[in-house]
């Protein structure tokens, strides 16, 4: 398993990591998101009513955020060295400041979506202009 | 495995299940791009330009799953004016995941609230059928009082049967 990076570092990675699949025109990237709890293992023993008895009664200890990113390729890529695997940790302190640079990188590298669609209201409203001149 | 339709639904379900399972519960972010329509070799630089700018194939594909009880919930789009939406969602059950303050506190009564608004504002900016949303959040907030535990996960996958 790869080290975690910085913040900063992770942003440079995805944004590379978009960058290439932009260029190869497909590919997948994954995004992943879930609580850093390396160290509560004890906690997962525990049965389900148990479980469910320190939810209710003990609120939620604090604990960082993992995120990953990866571009899923195979395992023969993974030989050839292809497969890049990037994680980061963010204090719950950071995740604000994390998330606004995150949506930013994301709304840039996603670029192979659908573009919000103007041409059916431009329709309209030629068809409403032209209903106007007539009368 | 079935998709919600509305990403306001996703992320109230999500947000249920995080609750329910805190520890446990990931949410994956899944971005494909595939090739745009093959472009004739005759085609000019100018014509690949247009078939790019019109075969966009890529769509986003986000999971919330949860490994001990096997819920899924998942949500799929290919509109850019999404991602922005999406990822601020993201951030805010990542904030419950860490389990801070401020969301640990409200989450009960004002993350429903919350919820409600992000429908209607969602259905509003979109211009299209807020009405079906509304009944839907309204119905699953009131489930919201029973569903605080782990039992949350059945009940969430009964439902799931339904849709």
């Amino acid at each position: 398993m790869s080290k975690h990076l910085s913040q900063d570092e992770f942003f440079t990675a995805l944004t590379a990591l978009f960058t290439t699949q932009k260029q190869s025109q497909k590919g997948t990237i994954l995004l992943t998101q879930k609580r850093y709890s390396y160290d509560e293992s004890a906690k997962e023993t525990l049965s389900e009513q148990e479980h469910e008895e320190t939810l209710t009664t003990t609120p939620l200890p604090q604990a960082p955020i993992l995120i990953r990113a990866s571009n899923s390729k195979s395992k023969e890529a993974r030989n050839e060295g292809k497969k890049v695997k990037l994680s980061t940790i963010i204090q719950p302190d950071d995740l604000d400041s994390f998330y606004a640079r995150y949506a930013d990188v994301c709304k840039a590298g996603m670029s192979g979506l659908k573009p919000r669609d103007r041409t059916k209201r431009k329709a309209k409203e030629k068809a409403r202009r032209k209903m106007k001149t007539q009368a | 495995m079935p998709y919600y339709s509305k990403s306001e639904d996703w992320l109230h379900h999500s947000s249920l299940l995080l609750a329910a399972r805190p520890t446990t519960t990931r949410i994956s972010t899944n971005y494909h791009l595939s090739p745009a329509r093959r472009t004739p070799k005759s085609a000019t630089p100018e014509q690949v330009v247009e078939d790019e700018k019109r075969g966009k194939r890529g769509h986003l594909v986000i999971t919330t799953f949860d490994p001990k009880s096997g819920v899924s919930l998942k949500y799929k789009t290919s509109k850019a004016q999404e991602v922005g939406r999406l990822v601020q969602m993201l951030g805010t059950l990542a904030g419950r995941a860490a389990g801070r303050e401020e969301e640990r506190g409200v989450k009960k009564e004002e993350g429903d609230v919350e919820m409600g608004e992000a429908a209607a504002d969602g259905g509003a900016g979109e211009g299209q059928g807020s009405g079906i949303v509304m009944p839907v959040v309204a119905a699953a907030e009131k489930q919201v009082p029973q569903v605080g535990g782990a039992g949350g996960g059945g009940g969430k996958k009964k439902k799931k049967g339904k849709r």
